[in-house]
């Protein structure tokens, strides 16, 4: 290996580490939340194996609660997939924040990291590489795997403690809740400004009313509206964000 | 249903999965126009609140912004723990343990 190239893996490898590192905190709230899903799975009439075969492949937790009552009713086979297909509908917007700065790499390996291209990586990934860093690929697939990895695996111990542990951990205690508290955490420091805020408040206000919405097309139209509102704020004051200001 | 069935099922669902986290993986191209770059920029923290929201403010499907519902409460006291700390997981222990304090003490408030 010439230096240059062993320079390279070190410092993807020290990307990675930092993605480790910056994800850390927010495991505990991601096995609580795997644990509530592996015990629903369970709980609603798969077998030990058909739950954990399940979590392991499909890695989609709202996708997997909302197939269960038709896998168990025997539904056919055709519109379990479509029900999983529109509920992960929402993946599409995550995929455009990150995505693009993967651009360059071949499309085999653009879908394997997409697979892992889960809400926390969304949330950590741009606040080190924003918009404005496409062109520059350094450090970006280091760090990506960094914080996609423990979050994988965060996620899959919660789910098999959940599912084979589903009828020691009663209900009534909201573990589940561990997973919002820490969103509620990453939601906080990202609200730099008076846009972003309005974003963040149109979106809960329309989460809430469309809630009742179908393949959780709330969180689509709640996603479509909070950044509406941000654009809009955008626009009438006038200001554009920190880092932009900053940097370009 | 069969196990050869289920399992196809599963490679079905997990194609869903990995075709939607990266549809634009796979569609976009790294010269995006900038007002779009721009409204990107805002999604992490609106997706986020849109993801919680429901949590907090409902209680049964119903709307709940009040002193009954404890997930509320308990998130309120999560931001302010947060504001003054910056300490995820320390906010993690503290918004877990007011919830199971209302939950246990105050379960009508």
């Amino acid at each position: 290996m010439d230096s240059l190239q062993a320079e390279q893996a070190a410092r993807e490898k020290a990307a990675f580490w930092d993605g480790v590192r910056i994800s850390a905190p927010t495991m505990p709230g991601l096995v609580a939340w795997g644990a509530v899903t592996g015990m629903v799975l369970v709980q609603s009439g798969l077998s030990l194996w058909q739950a954990i075969v399940m979590t392991l492949m499909v890695y989609a937790g709202s996708a997997q609660l909302a197939v269960l009552p038709l896998i168990v009713a025997g539904a056919p086979v055709w519109l379990i997939f479509l029900t999983a297909l529109l509920v992960n509908f929402r993946f599409i917007i995550f995929s455009a924040v990150v995505g693009p700065h993967f651009s360059h790499l071949h499309w085999t390996r653009r879908l394997w990291y997409g697979y892992f291209n889960a809400d926390l990586v969304m949330a950590f990934f741009p606040q080190r590489f924003p918009q404005h860093t496409l062109s520059k690929p350094t450090g970006k697939l280091g760090y990506f795997m960094g914080l996609a990895m423990p979050t994988w695996c965060s996620w899959q111990l919660g789910s098999l403690i959940g599912i084979l542990l589903a009828s020691q951990i009663p209900r009534e205690w909201g573990i589940g809740f561990a997973g919002t508290l820490v969103l509620l955490g990453l939601t906080i420091p990202l609200i730099v400004n008076r846009a972003t805020l309005a974003g963040v408040i149109v979106a809960s206000g329309v989460a809430v009313a469309a809630s009742g919405l179908p393949y959780r097309f709330g969180l689509v139209v709640a996603m479509l509206a909070g950044i509406a509102a941000s654009v809009t704020i955008d626009r009438i004051t006038g200001s554009a964000t920190d880092q932009e200001r900053g940097k370009s | 249903m069969s196990v050869i069935d289920y399992l196809w099922l599963m490679v079905l669902m997990a194609l869903t999965t990995a075709v939607t986290r990266s549809f634009f993986f796979l569609l976009a191209d790294s010269r995006m126009p900038p007002w779009l770059q721009h409204a990107l920029g805002y999604v992490p923290a609106i997706a986020l609140a849109a993801i919680i929201a429901p949590d907090l403010l409902m209680s049964g499907g119903q709307l709940a912004i009040n002193p009954s519902n404890a997930k509320l409460l308990a998130g309120i006291a999560a931001t302010i723990f947060f504001l003054l700390t910056r300490h995820l997981i320390s906010t993690l222990a503290f918004g877990m343990a007011v919830f199971t304090l209302l939950r246990l003490f105050a379960p009508a408030l």
